[in-house]
């Protein structure tokens, strides 16, 4: 409690609301969303097009579905597919990145080759091609595995050069020097440095595999039984609730997009200037 | 000789990342279950009613022999790369039959060139510009509410700043037509004016987004350099901001963002999809997101191996060049 | 509450950012670029402005220029705006400048065939009749296997030619060489030869009896493939595969004045002797249309991209006429333009005689229970028609209760409406020793009561339909119990195992089967099935749909459209074609029906003369339907519902409910015989 206090009171206000805002969508996300209720996802549950109202407090939608529950399942969903997707891109990157640093020789050129061509294979029109193909049963899982495979390419390659930068300086030469072995170098003095700079890429990639499937989305190519945040405003779109004046449907998703993403961003860019804040101390 | 082999090993890794891309390119779309023959006889299906069973077996039969997909795959790999990639001869366009892939990039490439590189241009020069002020001048106030508003655009889903832009500029203001009309066959001064006017709402849409990104990264690496020793020595030489702004920071920050320019470069064609289908805007994107509805497989071979081409080389290029425009750079 | 403050607030902030780097961006680039170009740029810009933002100033100073409501305005392509007709055109072209239709990337469908194109017959949708376009009468002998067709007299080529027996004849012998045209082995597979026989008369002589000429070789739905050219041009070419035609000389009423070379628009203008073009020498005969019914002079088919745009563009008055939207993008236009009508002016607003009823389809192929009729009535009577119905448009559609028949008008009068006592009496045993009834001919009362609609009986019939079966979960679940199904604590189970399966839907296209298949997955979830739900992409579904890799899919395989001879669309179900799941359907039924006295009819109507033997071909095709009805292969919806808006802000006459004259396709090759009845609106 007293370190997050101390943490609370050096952290500057982006991070704060970057954090707040998190926090937020993620008691909304992952417990809100387990309070029982009806699968938001079925039909002609209640009546169409209703106004905000205790019950509903942001309406139906034109389908008869809640639009509460169905904006929290959506951001569980986008949430969950944002994290996986991060989770295996840093995961992976990371990986990738030290080994291809440390090894050098042979491998580091395989390597860097084949994450360069992902790196330059352009990654909308190979999600379009995937997502349109794939068949049927798209889950989170299967859309988040297919967005990951273009997550990993960049953070490999930047923890590859950190690795290699890191690799000169002098306190490894010194730990070298005093006998340790190049996996404990890894562990212990080259993977903090990595590990902070992975956080603030682990949340955005968060942030841009979330965006990822709303475009995706957007152009209708997102699994027709994903209840996410861009699935949500694309079903709004195709019910035409922008001229039908329906704003708490089509609103609701997009403001809820907004908001989470600049509380992301907020949360990344916040967190890094704490660091270097905490750094030059 | 040490350029010499860096460049040789360097080249390498060029063709070798090509030449896997296109290879990931050319199976995918193969190995899944679409195929641009039974895609062709849904359309005429939908649109003509229920055709007759020996209609739909002879068309079966033409349309393979027709858009050369009756070898094996192999055989088709391989003429893939001798003709495409060595050649940029991509076949016919399957869904524009018979008419060269190459020749309809060709019509529609300059257009999204146009575009993308102008605004990307733009939203690197203007992003760093103030990207750099923010970073430099960290407490100014200005600095702070720019960095802000770029900060609360930044985040935003494209797709959104576009909606938006198109239904106040193009229906509520009218100020701008909904779809690009661009007079191709009106003498030079009419196509290029209506050209920039087809572009700027699009353009306006990818800078606002575009610079946001630019002004955030390089503010950051501005940030990290304004607190580097040199810079402070400089300080205490009293040496004025502007000169240490100058030759200090954005040398050395500069560097950087050049790598990421040539990657967003690239990156063009992907990222120009978008922004074609909202604002009707002609150009690749909308040829690749058809292409691979319609499983045009010479068309999606076409564009993205010309994406790939291009990044690459851009990245060559730039790690090429990079050793003289920054000396601490050894080739290694 | 505080939400939509936020959204406000949010609202407000991205304005304004926009505004401030929307002055940002311009001010950079005109001090980046040289000072020259930005000049021009600005005066093009302005130039330009005024043109978009012309047709509301031009609409103040109206008052001196003429009498008609678009009077003074200019289109974007430089035609005065009261002789223009916009029309939408579904998609862009990649290879612009290029009407050579036999070509395989031409877009036929960009004004091609619905101004130039002549073909040997024409259909009237509204009538379900068809007609002689070029051809004015056909003969044959008695089995069938020599055609002899006179061709009208008076039709001109665009420069002046003759429109004569030499044209036809090339065009097939054309077809019949190139092995790159598309029609090219259908057409050798069926017609042996294609002589002259005078200057008017051309002989057929068939490869085997042939008793439908005009339906394979003439347009039922839509348009066809065999569009005759101008022989004096087309023999003149190397390769007609090859050849662009960027100046087509054509027989009907328009021709190409002008396009955009990056294939977004077509600008077609009337020929000067449009009297003696298709529409002058057909439109008289058949229609009776007088030579003072001037179709618009220029009509401009344009592409405008995606749904948001298309109302944006109508309610600003740029366009006239759209092909397809949604129940609510129509309600939200009319709104804001009270001028935008649709084939009604109230609800249900919808045309409910687009060929395809759409619903969902049972993979037969994958074997029990989906080949098992059972199931697939235990599923239809699982399934609440009232509820789909409101899910898919409001309620607004034609109920279609036959399996695979499209419930058109016509298709309703000849075939729903007389075998109604048959539907009424049908039975299912459900398997416990008990009968069900499952027809139900409440629907169109209780949804106009629901709608508040009023209207006839009759009215009533024509917009909801005759019927469709009941909901009845009881006799559903005795059918599913039956076929070996079991319900074990509120879930199916099959053979002992959860019984799930996968709903598909096309996602790029059609709403109307899209959000149906939505609704039935939400309805038979509710009803215990573990099923899941799936978008493909068209490309996708339709590998999937002849290889038989589906479960159960939203989809239209139904025929029957406006002709009283049904047996051309149904042919695809004879079962000696059925291929095994997992290869190439080749043109047999996707779904792997197998239905033996199906084949049968078929088999015996395939020599059977729609005309001279109407009776029985008539009687066949009932006994047929009655065979989908027990069976129910697919299980149909609503019959293909299309909302299509008209502007009548500047032009006025198109087809709709209060005058019929034809279908409102303007997507099809029949549209030109409309345009005569199009007139400009008096301002």
């Amino acid at each position: 409690m007293a370190a997050f206090k101390k943490f609370w009171k050096n952290a500057n206000f982006r991070l704060k609301f970057g954090l707040i805002v998190t926090i937020f969508f993620f008691i909304l996300g992952f417990i809100v969303y387990y309070i029982p209720h009806i699968n938001p996802f079925t039909f002609s549950t209640y009546d169409k097009g209703l106004g905000a109202s205790g019950a509903h407090p942001l309406g139906t939608t034109s389908q008869g579905q809640d639009v509460f529950w169905l904006l929290i399942e959506a951001i569980h969903n986008s949430l969950a597919i944002g994290l996986i997707v991060a989770a295996i891109g840093t995961v992976v990157g990371v990986f990738v990145g030290l080994l291809s640093g440390f090894a050098g020789g042979a491998l580091d050129r395989t390597l860097m080759i084949i994450t360069d061509t992902f790196v330059v294979i352009p990654s909308l029109p190979i999600l379009i091609l995937m997502t349109s193909l794939m068949k049927g049963n798209a889950t989170v899982i299967l859309m988040a595995l297919t967005l990951a495979m273009f997550a990993w390419a960049w953070p490999s390659r930047q923890i590859r050069s950190m690795s290699l930068t890191i690799k000169e300086r002098d306190f490894i030469h010194t730990a070298r020097f005093s006998g340790e072995g190049t996996v404990q170098i890894v562990v212990t003095e080259i993977l903090p440095y990595a590990l902070t700079w992975s956080l603030s890429n682990f949340m955005n990639a968060t942030l841009s595999a979330i965006g990822s499937e709303s475009s995706l989305a957007v152009l209708g190519l997102s699994p027709g039984n994903l209840v996410s945040l861009g699935n949500m405003i694309n079903w709004a779109r195709q019910y035409n609730a922008i001229f039908n004046k329906q704003w708490l449907w089509i609103g609701s998703p997009i403001v809820a997009t907004v908001i989470l993403f600049i509380g992301l961003f907020m949360l990344i860019t916040g967190y890094n200037d704490y660091l270097s804040m905490k750094r030059g101390r | 000789m040490k350029f010499k082999t860096f460049f040789l090993q360097r080249v390498l890794a060029w063709a070798l990342t090509i030449w896997i891309g296109v290879t990931f390119i050319f199976f995918i779309p193969r190995m899944f279950p679409s195929s641009p023959v039974e895609s062709m006889i849904a359309q005429m299906t939908s649109r003509m009613g229920n055709l007759q069973p020996e209609q739909v077996q002879a068309l079966q039969k033409q349309l393979s022999i027709q858009f050369g997909l009756e070898g094996s795959l192999w055989e088709q790999y391989v003429s893939f790369l001798w003709n495409g990639l060595l050649h940029f001869d991509f076949g016919p366009s399957l869904m524009s039959y018979p008419e060269p892939v190459g020749n309809i990039i060709g019509t529609y490439l300059p257009y999204t060139l146009f575009l993308s590189l102008f605004s990307t241009l733009v939203a690197w020069l203007l992003g760093n510009f103030i990207g750099l002020l923010a970073g430099f001048r960290k407490n100014a106030r200005s600095s702070k509410i720019l960095e802000g508003i770029a900060i609360c655009i930044y985040p935003i889903p494209y797709f959104l700043v576009a909606l938006v832009l198109q239904i106040l500029f193009c229906f509520v203001w009218r100020v701008f037509p909904l779809q690009a009309n661009i007079k191709l066959s009106a003498d030079f001064a009419t196509w290029f004016g209506s050209l920039v006017w087809a572009s700027i709402l699009p353009a306006i849409s990818l800078l606002l987004l575009g610079t946001g990104w630019w002004i955030i990264s390089m503010k950051s690496l501005a940030g990290t350099t304004a607190e580097e020793d040199f810079v402070m020595f400089a300080r205490y030489r009293g040496l004025s901001e502007a000169t240490i702004g100058r030759s200090y920071v954005l040398r050395n920050s500069i560097l950087t963002q050049i790598t990421a320019l040539a990657m967003s470069l690239g990156g063009v064609f992907g990222g120009s999809i978008m922004t074609e289908i909202i604002f009707g805007y002609p150009g690749v994107g909308t040829l690749i997101q058809n292409a691979i509805l319609q499983a045009d497989y010479n068309m999606i071979l076409g564009t993205i191996t010309i994406s790939i081409v291009a990044i690459s080389t851009a990245t060559l290029i730039v790690d090429l060049v990079y050793p003289f425009i920054d000396p601490r750079i050894r080739y290694s | 509450m505080k939400k939509r403050s936020i959204a406000l607030l949010l609202a407000v902030a991205l304005l304004f950012t926009m505004v401030l780097s929307a002055c940002g961006g311009e001010s950079n680039s005109s001090s980046q670029g040289s000072s020259s170009e930005a000049g021009t740029s600005s005066a093009a810009g302005n130039e330009s402005s005024s043109e978009a933002g012309g047709e509301s100033s031009a609409e103040s100073s109206e008052a001196g220029t003429g009498n008609k409501a678009a009077a003074g305005i200019t289109t974007e392509v430089g035609t005065p705006r009261e002789d223009t007709l916009i029309v939408e055109c579904q998609s862009s072209t990649d290879c612009a400048g290029q009407f050579n239709t036999y070509m395989t990337g031409t877009g036929t469908g960009f004004g091609i065939h619905q101004l130039m194109s002549a073909h040997l017959w024409e259909m009237q949708t509204a009538k379900g009749h068809q007609y002689g376009e070029v051809v004015e009468s056909a003969e044959s002998n008695d089995d069938f296997t020599e055609w002899t067709i006179k061709v009208r007299q008076g039709i001109k080529w665009s420069d002046g030619e003759d429109l004569n027996a030499d044209d036809v004849v090339f065009t097939f012998n054309m077809i019949k060489e190139n092995d790159n045209i598309g029609a090219n082995s259908y057409t050798n597979m069926y017609i042996d030869k294609v002589e002259k026989v005078d200057d008017y008369t051309v002989k057929f002589t068939m490869t085997e009896p042939f008793p439908r000429l005009d339906q394979c070789f003439g347009i039922t739905v839509w348009g066809c493939d065999w569009r005759i050219v101008p022989e004096h041009i087309y023999s003149t070419v190397g390769d007609v595969t090859q050849f662009k035609d960027e100046q087509p000389v054509v027989a009907g009423p328009y021709t190409v004045d002008q396009y955009d070379p990056l294939g977004s628009w077509i600008l077609y203008k009337l020929r000067d002797d449009w009297q003696q073009s298709t529409l002058g020498v057909v439109g008289a005969a058949e229609f009776g249309y007088t030579a003072d019914q001037v179709p618009p002079k220029y009509v401009w088919f344009r592409y405008l991209g995606d749904s948001t745009t298309k109302q944006m563009a109508m309610v600003n008055n740029e366009v006239d006429v759209l092909c397809e939207m949604t129940l609510e993008e129509l309600q939200a236009m009319t709104e804001m333009n009270d001028k935008i009508g649709a084939w009604m002016n109230e609800f249900p607003y919808a045309n409910a005689d687009d060929p395809g009823a759409k619903g969902i389809v049972f993979n037969c192929g994958l074997g029990a229970p989906y080949d098992n009729a059972d199931f697939r009535w235990g599923i239809c009577l699982a399934l609440d028609i009232d509820a789909l119905s409101e899910n898919i448009f409001s309620g607004a559609g034609r109920a279609a209760p036959i399996p695979l028949l499209n419930n058109t008008n016509v298709m309703q009068e000849l075939y729903t409406i007389p075998m109604t006592e048959w539907l009424e009496n049908f039975e299912l045993d459900l398997g416990d020793g008990t009968k069900f009834k499952p027809y139900d001919t409440g629907y169109a009362e209780r949804m106009a009561q629901k709608l508040g609609y009023e209207g006839t009986e009759e009215e009533k019939i024509n917009t909801f339909g005759a019927g469709w079966w009941k909901h009845d979960e009881e006799a559903a679940t005795k059918l599913l119990n039956k076929a070996g199904l079991e319900k074990v604590d509120g879930k199916w189970q099959y053979e002992g195992k959860p019984f799930t399966f996968e709903m598909s839907y096309i996602a790029d296209s059609e709403f109307q089967v899209g959000r149906g298949v939505q609704a039935a997955f939400n309805q038979l979830q509710a009803f215990g099935f573990d099923c899941t739900i799936t978008s493909k992409s068209s490309s996708t579904w339709s590998v999937d749909d002849t290889n038989g890799n589906y479960q159960i899919a939203g989809y239209w395989p139904s025929g029957g459209n406006y002709l009283k001879d049904i047996y051309r669309p149904f042919t695809g179900f004879d079962n000696t074609l059925i291929q095994p799941v997992g290869q190439n359907s080749q043109g047999g039924y996707g779904g792997r029906w197998n239905n033996q006295r199906v084949t049968d009819i078929l088999h015996e109507m395939a020599n059977l003369s729609p005309e001279k033997d109407e009776d029985k071909c008539y009687e066949l095709a009932t006994e047929m339907l009655q065979e989908f009805v027990k069976d129910m292969p697919v299980i149909n919806f609503l019959s293909g519902t299309k909302f299509v808006p008209t502007n009548s802000t500047y032009w006025q006459g198109y087809p709709c409910a209060d005058d019929p004259y034809d279908g409102p396709w303007w997507w099809w090759s029949c549209f030109k015989y409309m345009l005569p009845k199009f007139t400009a609106v008096e301002g």
